[in-house]
């Protein structure tokens, strides 16, 4: 499992560092790498105001359209709720979808979409879009697809957030991105949104900034912050 | 791995442990029958461990479905260290646990040094010195595991394992919240959502701890405090922390 986050990191390394053609890059990456028909991301702005950012293909942005316009359906729910939401067959998810989402069932199976997932994309309370893939073909991620598109997932929720972040270095490869679940990371991002008095986002940012700056891991300086070893202010920011 | 042994409790203390047993699955499924919060519940859970089998501490970790496993909740600091050494350095008990899918006992870490060169001097510099990890599994997933951790070298009786392979059991089905389990790729969804609400419980900590100099575990403790009187779900209020700048110290 390793060398996939591996060649995630590498694909996306590969493709440049040009912050706002990294979502659309990303979703390239899904087409090409899992079987979905296409790939499309929309963002959530901490106001709640959502829009398309990108997709791959006409469906995946009528999708996304779709969605804005009519306020419901599955990326709509990933985004509010944070629970990825897998529909594998919208002909046979008739029970829960079509209940949920009746105006967008029936634009999604007008342009021909068999199956949706839907990724939100955060981490922790820093809620930053949704990645959506679609197939014209029913059929589920398979256990070997789903951990990639949760890496891609990943790795879009830190392009959204650099790009939201006016002024943020470039984006930077993410060689530790196990560190996303290291518990200390986000300690950490609490106490420097509070030290720093930035929003929790620019928090996050800070933080990975400043261990790319001093070459060090993300999970090592966090534990400096919260021994409370190292300390961020105003003028970090 | 050590052959499990029967304990030899007094009579008065095995009839306290039953009574906190039958306590704990009551509670549990008094939990599990309203709209519950599932990084609550699995908090509840490694503490009832501790406090049901009389362990020092407990953990459970999750497959991350990416590769790995993340710690979503642990009864110490020294646990949660110990279980993030392991994470990191990719050995230890927990880890085969779920690799295998089978239980991994150690009654005594001194005797398993060749075993896990790297994480049996990280146990005792933790203070523990035997442990036992139990996976959760689904069906032929296995998605987790509980494991626990003694400070003193210690055979887990085969009660106590069944006992924690029940409340591992507990833990699969709630985060799996049986009423949705119909659905498919449910189990993927939820998992998210278990890793998800552990990290917006982990900002949320950092910021209290921060805003009036607490501990983690003070500030943890205050969420959880200003939950229950509430009626709240943990991962609202943290949220509720993070997002709208709620002081749950305040009141």
């Amino acid at each position: 499992m390793e060398d996939r986050h591996d060649r995630w990191a590498r694909l996306l390394a590969a493709s440049g560092p040009e912050r706002a053609a990294q979502p659309l890059r990303i979703c390239q990456l899904c087409v090409d790498t899992l079987a979905v028909t296409g790939a499309g991301i929309a963002m959530v702005t901490p106001t709640g105001h959502r829009g398309v950012v990108c997709a791959t293909d006409d469906v995946s942005a009528t999708i996304e359209d779709l969605q804005l316009t009519l306020g419901e359906g599955p990326c709509v729910d990933a985004a509010v709720t944070g629970t990825p939401v897998l529909l594998a067959d919208l002909d046979r998810s008739s029970d829960v979808a079509v209940e949920r989402w009746p105006a967008f069932m029936e634009g999604a199976s007008g342009v021909g979409v068999k199956a949706v997932f839907a990724l939100p994309l955060r981490v922790g309370a820093i809620n930053v879009g949704v990645l959506d893939l679609y197939r014209d073909r029913p059929g589920e991620l398979r256990a070997d697809e789903l951990p990639a598109a949760l890496m891609a997932a990943d790795a879009a929720a830190l392009a959204l957030l650099y790009l939201n972040a006016d002024g943020a270095d470039a984006f930077t490869d993410d060689h530790d991105s196990r560190a996303a679940y290291q518990l200390q990371v986000h300690q950490a991002t609490g106490m420097v949104h509070v030290q720093a008095g930035v929003t929790i986002d620019q928090a996050f940012l800070m933080l990975r900034a400043r261990a790319f700056a001093e070459g060090r891991s993300l999970a090592e300086l966090a534990a400096d912050v919260v021994a409370r070893r190292l300390r961020f202010s105003m003028e970090d920011q | 791995m050590t052959d499990p042994q029967l304990p030899d409790d007094p009579e008065t203390s095995a009839q306290r442990r039953e009574q906190a047993l039958a306590d704990t699955f009551v509670h549990l499924a008094d939990t599990m029958v309203d709209d519950y919060d599932v990084a609550d519940l699995l908090d509840q859970l490694v503490n009832a461990c501790v406090n049901v089998l009389g362990v020092t501490a407990a953990g459970l970790l999750l497959d991350d479905q990416r590769g790995n496993l993340a710690l979503v909740a642990s009864s110490s600091q020294e646990m949660r260290l110990l279980e993030l050494f392991q994470l990191q350095n990719n050995e230890g008990p927990c880890l085969d646990c779920v690799r295998t899918g089978a239980a991994v006992t150690s009654s005594d870490l001194d005797e398993d040094r060749d075993r896990w060169p790297l994480f049996v001097p990280a146990a005792h510099d933790a203070g523990f010195r035997s442990v036992a990890a139990v996976p959760m599994r689904l069906r032929d997933q296995i998605i987790g595991g509980l494991n626990l951790f003694m400070d003193v070298p210690r055979a887990v009786s085969t009660v106590n394992r069944r006992l924690a392979q029940a409340l591992a059991d507990v833990a699969t089905i709630g985060i799996l919240q049986q009423r949705s389990l119909h659905r498919s790729h449910v189990l993927s969804e939820q998992l998210q959502t278990a890793l998800t609400s552990r990290i917006v419980i982990e900002q949320a900590k950092g910021i209290l701890a921060e805003r009036s100099n607490l501990t983690m575990e003070a500030a943890f403790a205050a969420l959880r405090r200003y939950a229950r009187d509430h009626n709240l779900k943990l991962t609202d209020v943290a949220t509720a922390v993070v997002t709208a700048g709620l002081d749950p110290t305040r009141d």
